[in-house]
């Protein structure tokens, strides 16, 4: 009986190591056409690895362009150098802030609930201390914080010299050479022979961000540098000049990431009946009546009559918005919300309308050089239903829809993830590759503490 | 003993086998013969396979079984073709069978203890499915209590009472980060009840021929203490309540016909079809007492359809004392296209077995079998979770069995 017992304890253990292990063989990973062993990626924040609100080490470690070319490996690419921050930095964000984290904040009525707030009182200002091309560049990810379509092409668009507000200075510290070198130029030093090019959010993004209060759109005519469509020409016709391939990513409809969303219209609580007469005989010479639970806001806006009306159902309250004030100091009721917190409707028929016209250049470049197209809009608006990874909703709902940061506009890791994925499945279908694709459950949403 | 039993079972959980989560290793010379043996009466396993044939078993007895399984499930990611192999643990499904009656009478009574049902599925750490599931461990232990009626030399018929009892226990990962990056986690884990029947009918009309039919009936297993642990970060605490919840699972009518043929003396053929009810699993709910905006309940689509299994056994008598079996079944799959999930992830799949049989002594014999299950390899995207991938199993089962007979 024993030796039984032992003979099938044998074979167990044996089938379980030898025969028992089945694999499935892996598909054969092609390069294609594709040639990968130089791969400069240009953008802006979004590929430069930025979130929730600032630069800092742990962003950049996941940014889409990383980690596509951490697939690149496969098919024989070349180290992808990025001007990494310290990993121990808070970051600094493009108005000087530290990087935002979700922590437990008291608001003024001394309730307490999770919400964004700097991981310290300032963002890391050494981090534009010094330039670090010379000891770590060239840098693979060109894509530099703020940068557009017009100021890509800017001879010293790093320059201190030409005073503050007038230079970047993420793009200073990475520069080549920042009183003359272009973000084009520092590319194209490194004779890329892969690009990914994914510029023009900021076009539009940054006259969004402030409400339409400040910046402006760029139009799509106008010489290269002013214009759109014309620098746009001047990018592609660049980077593809020593001839070589690339994937060029469209404008998505940035009035649906969640720093446009998040507010609602009509968040304007009144649960007793004195505050709802009282604002109806301040409003009543304009014509504006309130009833208990839910009411539009009170936005500033100069056309209207006494320069005030209520919100629509079609506009947003921005993300930027100051809780406290809306909470306690009566902005949005008494107080009418100031624009530079209010995208109105025909500010976001600007911002469509120039994002159409954007996408419909680029749909053309990418025809014209016969670049992989990447359908970044479209992509977007899937995930504003919801898309599903191995598990995983992905929405645009703020924080706990997983995709986007702290801030509304960048990505979460995984986010990042779900992009570079789109990128090379373009890519695969535009060179012949058969590039894996990044598993996306290896990296997070928004971290809770 | 009961009781006993049950704390081996919990100890040594069965690995997935056969078509869904319906395992077949209920007696070890069927097991030997591509686990058939409706149209037989080879010993107290027919409490299980056909409680009509347990009264033309000769005498009385006992018998107690074992089988050692071992497999592993590749699964190949289809987005990043990162291949993951399951931990598979060698896992133990038992049987335990008794047939008694008096002498001349026309009954038998019989009691069984054997485990249809099972599964133990354990991804490794990190896997690309993680938020899908990292365990299954599914165990249910019937318990049939059985009378037989030999009607006369031709004919038998049998009833049992079943008892199911069933453990069910199931990580994953939730998507959810704490500060460190690290995810959070769920586990479900409950035991669930139910009960059903098993009757069958019993024909020989010579001896060079047999027929058999039996039916099992749906035991829905359910769950209804169980206790969900959610490993958040203390943010999310209030939002993720520890606490109980309920379920059901329904292990699905079978009814299965055979027949038996012995060309010569020494010579045993068995040909058994089951036709599996598996379209009573249409859906994997589980309902938890408190809810909360991020706790819901959830209701995932399986929607299985029912499926056939046919099976094809030989035993060749050597000598008194020894004898040799083979066989070979064919086992169609309950899962549709989309419908494949990593929990279960099954596949049509041809199993091939052989044993031996040895008779030390007249009142005792000795039983082994060797199962070597090949499952066909798929691939699929699920229509729920998007898992995408190719999955491949195989599983190897040797066992072993004593028998008594007094």
């Amino acid at each position: 009986m024993k030796k039984y017992t032992h003979i099938l304890y044998t074979l167990a253990v044996c089938g379980s190591i030898v025969a028992c292990k089945p694999t499935v063989e892996e598909p054969a990973v092609n390069k294609g056409s594709l040639d990968v062993s130089t791969y400069v990626a240009v953008g802006n924040s979004i590929t430069s690895g930025y979130a929730d609100n600032a630069l800092y080490y742990d962003g950049q470690q996941v940014s889409y362009a990383k980690l596509i070319s951490e697939q690149f490996a496969r098919i024989g690419a070349g180290e992808f150098k990025q001007p990494l921050v310290d990993p121990t930095s808070v970051g600094i964000g493009a108005s000087g802030g530290a990087k935002l984290i979700l922590a437990p904040h008291a608001d003024c009525l001394g309730n307490t609930s999770l919400a964004p707030v700097p991981a310290a009182t300032s963002g890391d200002l050494s981090i534009f201390a010094s330039n670090i091309y010379a000891s770590s560049g060239p840098f693979n990810n060109m894509g530099v914080p703020g940068a557009k379509s017009i100021t890509t092409i800017y001879p010293g668009y790093g320059n201190p010299a030409n005073g503050f507000g007038n230079f970047n200075p993420f793009f200073t510290r990475m520069a080549s050479n920042p009183a003359s070198a272009s973000m084009l130029s520092d590319a194209m030093l490194q004779s890329p022979t892969f690009f990914t090019l994914f510029i023009g959010s900021n076009d539009v993004l940054l006259y969004a961000l402030a409400g339409g209060a400040s910046d402006a759109i760029t139009p799509t005519a106008g010489a290269a540098g002013t214009g759109f469509d014309a620098s746009m020409d001047a990018i592609v016709a660049t980077l593809t000049s020593g001839g070589a391939k690339g994937a060029i990513a469209n404008v998505p409809d940035i009035t649906s990431v969640p720093y446009f969303t998040t507010v609602p219209y009509n968040g304007l609580v009144l649960t007793s009946q004195l505050q709802v007469d009282g604002l109806n005989a301040a409003y009543a010479p304009l014509g504006i009546t309130f009833h208990l639970g839910q009411n539009p806001f009170i936005i500033a806006d100069a056309a209207a009559p006494g320069g005030k009306r209520q919100i629509t159902s079609s506009e947003f309250v921005l993300l930027s918005v100051p809780q406290d004030s809306l909470k306690c100091k009566q902005w949005g009721s008494v107080k009418a919300i100031p624009n530079a917190y209010v995208l109105t409707a025909s500010e976001i028929s600007n911002i469509q309308t120039a994002v159409s016209n954007y996408n419909t250049k680029i749909k053309n470049l990418a025809a014209t050089y016969g670049l992989a197209f990447v359908d970044v809009n479209k992509f977007l608006t899937q995930v504003e239903t919801g898309v599903v990874y191995n598990g995983v909703t992905l929405s645009t709902t703020f924080v706990s829809g997983g995709a986007f940061s702290l801030d509304g506009v960048h990505l979460t890791p995984i986010g990042n993830a779900m992009l570079a994925n789109e990128f090379l499945k373009a890519i695969n279908a535009t060179y012949g590759s058969t590039l894996p694709l990044v598993d996306a459950t290896k990296y997070s949403g928004v971290k809770f503490p | 003993m009961k009781k006993l039993l049950i704390g081996i079972c919990m100890l040594s959980p069965v690995w997935l086998f056969a078509q869904g989560f319906q395992v077949n290793l209920q007696g070890q010379k069927q097991q030997a013969m591509g686990a058939a043996g409706v149209a037989t009466n080879l010993d107290a396993a027919s409490v299980f396979y056909n409680p009509g044939s347990v009264s033309h078993l000769e005498g009385n007895s006992v018998s107690a079984g074992v089988s050692l399984t071992s497999g592993s499930t590749a699964f190949r990611d289809g987005n990043s073709q990162q291949q993951y192999h399951t931990i598979s643990p060698i896992s133990t499904p038992f049987t335990g069978y008794g047939v008694w009656g008096p002498k001349d009478s026309k009954f038998k009574f019989g009691m069984g203890i054997y485990t249809p049902f099972g599964s133990t599925i354990t991804y490794p750490n990190g896997w690309s499915g993680r938020y899908t599931i990292t365990e299954l461990k599914l165990l249910s232990v019937f318990f049939q209590p059985t009378v037989s009626y030999k009607i006369n030399d031709k004919l038998g018929i049998g009833a049992g009472f079943v008892y199911g009892y069933g453990h069910i226990e199931l990580s994953r990962d939730l998507p959810i980060a704490n500060s460190n990056g690290q995810t959070s986690t769920a586990n479900l884990t409950g035991t669930a009840g139910g009960m059903g029947y098993n009757l069958g009918v019993y024909y020989k009309p010579s001896d060079k021929l047999s027929f058999g039919i039996s039916y099992r009936s749906e035991v829905k297993m359910k769950l209804n203490n169980g206790t969900a642990t959610f490993n958040v970060p203390p943010s999310l605490a209030t939002s993720f309540p520890s606490g109980g919840f309920s379920a059901s699972i329904p292990l699905p009518q079978v009814l299965t016909v055979g027949v038996g043929v012995k060309p010569t003396e020494k010579l045993l053929l068995t040909f058994d079809a089951n036709f599996i009810g598996w379209s009573s699993y249409k859906s994997l709910a589980f309902d938890y007492d408190q809810n909360t905006s991020s706790l819901k309940d959830t209701e995932s689509p399986r929607n299985y359809k029912n499926t056939y299994a046919l099976r094809l056994g030989g035993q060749y008598t050597l000598s008194d004392k020894f004898q040799v079996r083979a066989g070979i079944n064919f086992e169609k799959t309950p899962i549709k296209d989309g419908y494949v999930t990593p929990e279960v992830p099954d596949a049509d799949r041809l199993n091939y077995t052989a044993g031996i049989g040895y008779k030390p002594i007249d009142k005792l014999s000795i039983d082994a079998s060797f199962s070597y299950i090949n499952f066909m390899k798929r691939t699929d995207t699920n229509i729920e979770t998007n898992m995408s991938g190719t999955y491949k199993t195989r599983i190897l089962v040797p066992g072993l069995s004593l028998t008594y007979n007094f």
